[in-house]
């Protein structure tokens, strides 16, 4: 898609989210699920960069999304660092992890980097849970409780009032999806799509995989450590759950719902799922299943998810010419 | 320019380069032909990096040896491949647009992506995905983005492979305009032998990585040793006919 189609849908979407809370601002509920699409879809882009655009088949966004919560749970609640401080260190936490998990991730290739990485999530658990991790401030399997509101400019951006938590989960947001609409469209995008397409071809043309490779762990880990530092400081508490595996899937459905590889799919994805999930609560056990009925639906019917369909509807000669950016 | 001194590489028992030595001069163009599994493209993967080896490589006068294969193709060392590799995601213009982007440039010029584009007859095909192009397209694709890179010597691995006779004759017409014309140094490895004698300055030919003879063409493909163990008494006979 070119720049012009992705920039007229992301400000579309920018727009929109900023004028939901003048219609639903009162009902704290609908708030919340707002607050949760937008961080989500933070998530869920940066999984579509690693993924969908550097061809790396990551599956550790849901351990480093966890990693930047407790990380800045802990800074925040042990060292008393204010929670914005603990949220970009969370950050730096997390990308200093990112480039540890991708450093063995460069010398693999597919199904391996994925095992790797979904086994440092499936560590991650019995690491929080365990010794170690109350040893550091996880709480153990009780998890952290209490974890200190954000505060900026002297205004608390608490759960208990979500409007002003919204919009400055928004600003968060543009920022997060702007980057990574800025990394797709530069030489940096070109870089990992060409890695995607033929390692082999494209360091004959001068690519560093290392370089390229490594940056994008730990560009899309810092970003979802912030997201994740985010959610802990809204949700005020924090559980080894969210490694279960229902994230895990919730987040692979945001990515098959928007289209891998078709941003900003995965943040029309990540809206979608979110609300589905909340729309279906009624159903409950039905819910998974009539989930899961739709998911198999939309793969065998629109591999390419919105995004891909909505691209080979308006396809047309004038985005066949679009120039590259190079 | 391009020098390799005693460069061996085993995988595992097998020796695919046998203590090879040669070396390319500058605007030259230089030919390696052997039997299928003789390791012609085992040395282009030496020399650009994709495999270590023992031994030295050096490049206008600087050791190349253990390189990684994007600063090689920095330095000036662009190749191509025997199976056509291709962007399958991008156009021709973009998988173009690649190597002069990251090449020895390392930067992007429209005006000389339009140039090599229009060198290699590709205008009518530039917006068309890459994976979309027939066999010739996708090695002239892939000879276009190695082009894109600015290089000094370009390594071409088979490049005739599966074109028929007028696409040789084509193909071998572009090559001489981009030694001549561009001032770059070829290295081919092709099974043609006409292709071969015709085009290049020196030809070697090697046998499991051990190379048999080296120098001229014309000398090289009269040689007994060559018709015996690579080209064949038909090869001969024909030629002296």
């Amino acid at each position: 898609m070119n720049w012009k189609n992705m920039a007229a849908i992301m400000a579309a979407i920018y727009g929109i989210m900023a004028m939901l809370p003048f219609f639903l601002g009162k009902t704290n509920f609908v708030m919340h699920i707002l607050i949760m699409c937008l961080i989500w879809a933070v998530v869920a882009s940066c999984w579509d960069l690693i993924m969908g655009f550097a061809g790396i088949f990551s599956f550790g966004q849901v351990a480093f999304f966890v990693i930047g919560a407790y990380a800045s749970a802990i800074v925040s609640n042990t060292y008393h660092v204010s929670p914005a401080g603990a949220i970009l260190l969370a950050g730096g936490f997390t990308a200093a992890v990112g480039i540890l998990v991708g450093l063995p991730c460069l010398r693999l290739k597919g199904a391996y980097v994925a095992l790797v990485t979904f086994a440092v999530h499936m560590t991650l658990e019995p690491l929080l849970k365990g010794d170690f991790g109350r040893a550091i401030g996880t709480g153990g399997s009780r998890g952290i409780m209490a974890i200190a509101p954000l505060k900026l400019f002297g205004v608390t951006f608490s759960s208990a009032d979500p409007v002003p938590f919204f919009y400055l989960t928004l600003i968060f947001f543009i920022i997060c999806t702007l980057i990574i609409l800025f990394v797709i469209k530069s030489y940096w995008g070109t870089a990992f799509v060409a890695l995607k397409d033929s390692e082999n071809l494209a360091a004959s043309l001068g690519i560093s995989a290392f370089k390229y490779k490594l940056t994008v762990f730990a560009l899309t880990s810092f970003i979802t450590g912030l997201a994740g530092g985010f959610y802990c400081h809204y949700v005020g508490m924090l559980s080894h759950r969210l490694l279960g595996v229902d994230l895990f899937v919730t987040l692979m459905v945001m990515l098959a719902i928007g289209g891998i590889g078709h941003y900003p799919g995965a943040i029309i994805g990540a809206f979608i799922t979110v609300t589905l999930n909340e729309l279906l609560a009624p159903l409950g056990t039905y819910r998974p299943l009539i989930i899961g009925i739709l998911i198999i639906l939309l793969v065998l019917l629109f591999p390419d998810g919105i995004i891909g369909l909505v691209q080979k509807v308006f396809t047309s000669k004038a985005d066949k010419a679009t120039k590259p950016v190079y | 320019m391009l020098k390799l001194k005693n460069v061996t590489k085993k995988f595992g028992e097998l020796i695919a380069v046998n203590n090879l030595s040669f070396q390319v001069e500058k605007g030259r163009i230089f030919g390696i032909a052997g039997p299928n599994g003789a390791g012609k493209s085992t040395v282009y993967n030496l020399i650009t990096g994709m495999y270590s080896c023992l031994g030295r490589i050096e490049f206008e006068g600087h050791d190349i040896t253990g390189a990684p294969p994007h600063k090689i193709a920095r330095l000036g060392i662009s190749r191509t491949f025997q199976i056509p590799h291709i962007f399958p995601s991008m156009s021709v213009e973009q998988s173009i647009g690649v190597g002069n982007r990251f090449g020895a440039g390392g930067r992007y010029e429209p005006g000389y992506v339009n140039n090599i584009i229009s060198i290699l007859n590709l205008e009518t095909v530039r917006h068309q995905g890459a994976g979309e192009l027939n066999l010739l397209g996708k090695k002239k694709l892939m000879m276009g983005a190695a082009l894109a890179t600015r290089p000094k010597i370009l390594l071409l691995d088979e490049p005739m492979a599966g074109s028929n006779t007028t696409e040789i004759m084509a193909l071998m017409e572009l090559i001489r305009k981009i030694n001549k014309d561009m001032g770059i140094s070829i290295i081919i490895i092709e099974h043609f032998m006409k292709v071969l004698t015709e085009l290049t300055d020196t030809l070697l030919i090697i046998e499991a990585g051990t190379e048999i003879c080296c120098g001229d063409p014309e000398k090289v493909t009269s040689n007994p040793i060559v018709i015996e163990t690579y080209l064949g008494e038909a090869y001969a006979q024909s030629n002296q006919s």
